[in-house]
Parts: C-alpha cells; structure tokens; sequence
C-alpha cells in the first residue's frame, strides 16, 4: 500500500479532499496521512499530490506483514515470552539476560 | 474626497454618480489605487475596506472575519495577538531544505545482485583451482583467473558499502527536513487556532452594535443571518473608515443619508 502524510496545512487539506473524492481508493485515513490501495490509481492520486504539494508530501510504500514468513523464530517467540512471562516493568534486556532470547542490540543490527 | 469619472469631478465627504453609467468594481478599484477613467483621491484603505469597500446586493461577505476587521479598525487588540506574532516570528525562521525526492535503490539492488554473482564467481575458480593442483595440473592461469575475479569482487563491495551509507544518508537528511516541516506544520496549525480565538474575541467587543446597525437596516432575528449586503452595511457602520465606502445597493435615500449613517465617506452609484 502508499503511506502518503501530507506536512502543511495546504497539502493536508488535499489530501483530505482527495480521500472524499476517492473512496474506493482509500484503505484507511489517519489525521494528515493516509494509506492509499496498491493500485495505478492510488499511485497516481499520491504522485499528484507529491506535483502540487512538493517535498511537503511524502510517499512510502509499505507492505502487510506476514510474521511466520518475514520474522525469525527467535523474534517471534522473544515477543511472545516477553509479553506473558515478564513483569510489567521489566525492561526487554533484563529479562532477555541469561536467556537464549535476542538481545535489542542484535535485532537492531540485523535487517528483516 | 475628489472622485473623477470621465471628465466629470464631485468633491465631499458624500458624492453620487447614479446619473453616470460607471462599473461599481472599477471604482472601488479606484479607492484602493487606479482603475482606469476613473480616480479618487482619497486617504489609503484599511484591511477592512478589502471586505466592505463595496457593497452590492449580489456580493459575498464573511461577516465574523469581516467584523473582526471592522473591531480593529478601531484600534481594539486581542489578547491573543501578541503570541501570535511571536509564533509567526518562529515560523519565519524556520526554513524546511527540500526532504530528498525519490531515494535511489536501484544502484543498491544492482551491485547487490553483481557482489552475489561474483562471489560465486571467485567460490567456481577456487574449485578450478583446487581440482588442477589435485590432478597434478598447471594451475597458473587458473589462480590469476581467481586473484583478478577476487580482486572484482572487493571493488564491488566496497561500491556497495559506499552506496549503502549514501542511501542512510539521505535517508536521515529526509527525516531532518521532516521533522522541520512538521515543526512548522504544528506552528501554523496553533497560530491558526490563536487567530480563531482573536477574531471571536474581536466579534465579541463589536457585537451588540453590529445587531443594532443590521436591526435599522430591517433584519429581524440573528444579525449573522443577514443577507451579506446588509452585514456589510452594519460592519461598515461598526468600522471607522477613512476610505471612502462604494454603494451599489438601494439602502438609502441618497449619499449623504448613506455616509450619515455608516459615519463614512461614500460614493454611491
């Protein structure tokens, strides 16, 4: 999908017009960013804000997420361990320590 | 005042021309610097003359905006006023760069894919290598096959590790730009606010006489419900003019009934 975030007020009012216009196009609209479908058309609507609006808009391209396939084991269950077996407070390093779980400065350097 | 149109020349605080076909526009034009065939001499307009200079029965009017105009004209401030100059003197000073437009990754993807290929380049005549001098072989040629493919492959990487740390760069230089774009977005989107704010306040100090004004002209009920060539009428009542104020609509009796009752120099058509 197109993240398009819009950085002023005239191109967030664009943008906002652009997603009433075309709906169908829209997957989801935040304050002054919205994600557009992965089409030609979405594309072209987030290209001709980036002609009007200049370095004021600014596109990315961003893709769903699958975890069994994109994420390692190791970051999977690190997430999941953290999340049901640590305490509320605990900081990720203190509780990774003396396990076999990732430290945040490996993830950290190890793109997906 | 000293109005010309044509050749024909009326001086005073209340001059009329509806005995002249002249375009209510142009003359307006006239007030605010020249239009042509027609001049008036007159002290220069205010910000308020922008929304009320003229009133015709067909115009538009954004009466809060325009009272606000019409309260300082009269030299009444808004508390709000003087942190919006101070965020507007922050918003000056802030000065986006461009965020870098399209970041190249073809050239990464590239010498990626090349650095693959060699290293199975240099991994093949290794093996040659290794299978001539087991068989006994002459390896020479086979081993500066290896050293030159080996020597390819340390220029690529090193292409890519300079390429890598160009795409990061940019990448950091766009989110710098960004944050001051973003900086500067939320800077206007409070002066905005504070401007909202300012203007209540201003509609605030004129109100009750801006109802009474649009209460002569005959609106009964809310006076923000006027017709907009009425609220003109009452925010140039509420306004101290200096300028004159171009009528073309039938208010009034004549011009100087009109400028009695605004408080205002008029020309009326």
């Amino acid at each position: 999908m197109l993240l398009v975030v819009a950085y002023s007020r005239v191109a967030r009012r664009t943008l906002r017009n652009a997603c009433r216009a075309h709906e169908g196009t829209v997957v989801r609209r935040f304050g002054r960013a919205a994600l557009l479908a992965d089409t030609e058309f979405g594309a072209f609507q987030a290209l001709r804000l980036r002609e009007r609006h200049g370095s004021d808009v600014q596109i990315e391209r961003t893709r769903p997420l699958n975890p069994y396939s994109a994420v390692p084991a190791p970051v999977r269950e690190a997430a999941a361990a953290y999340e049901s077996e640590a305490h509320p407070n605990t900081p990720y390093e203190r509780f990774a320590a003396g396990t076999d779980h990732p430290s945040a400065e490996r993830m950290k350097a190890r793109e997906l | 005042m000293i109005v010309r149109v044509g050749d024909r020349v009326r001086r005073g605080r209340a001059v009329s021309f509806s005995d002249v076909p002249v375009d209510a526009g142009t003359v307006a034009a006239a007030v605010r610097g020249t239009a042509a065939d027609v001049a008036v001499e007159c002290p220069d307009p205010g910000p308020v003359h922008d929304r009320v200079g003229l009133v015709t029965d067909g115009m538009g009017l954004r009466t809060r905006t325009a009272l606000a105009e019409a309260a300082r004209s009269r030299g009444t401030d808004a508390p709000q006023d003087e942190q919006v100059a101070t965020l507007r003197e922050r918003l000056d000073d802030l000065d986006p760069p461009d965020a870098a437009l399209a970041v190249p990754h073809r050239d990464l993807a590239d010498l990626a894919g090349e650095v693959t290929d060699l290293r199975e380049r240099v991994a093949e005549r290794r093996g040659a290598v290794a299978a001539l001098r087991d068989a006994g072989g002459d390896a020479e040629t086979a081993r500066s096959d290896l050293v030159a493919a080996a020597r390819e492959l340390s220029e690529v990487e090193t292409e890519r590790i300079a390429a890598r740390q160009r795409l990061d760069d940019r990448r950091e230089a766009a989110r710098a730009a960004r944050d001051v774009r973003e900086r500067r977005l939320r800077l206007e989107d409070r002066i905005a606010n504070l401007e909202r704010e300012a203007r209540a306040h201003l509609v605030e100090t004129v109100r009750t006489e801006f109802a009474s004004a649009v209460r002569e002209l005959g609106h009964d009920g809310d006076p923000f419900d006027a017709g907009a060539a009425t609220a003109a009428l009452g925010v140039a009542r509420v306004a101290d003019l200096a300028a004159p104020v171009v009528l073309d609509c039938d208010r009034f009796p004549d011009a100087t009934a009109a400028a009695d009752w605004l408080d205002a120099p008029v020309i009326r058509l």
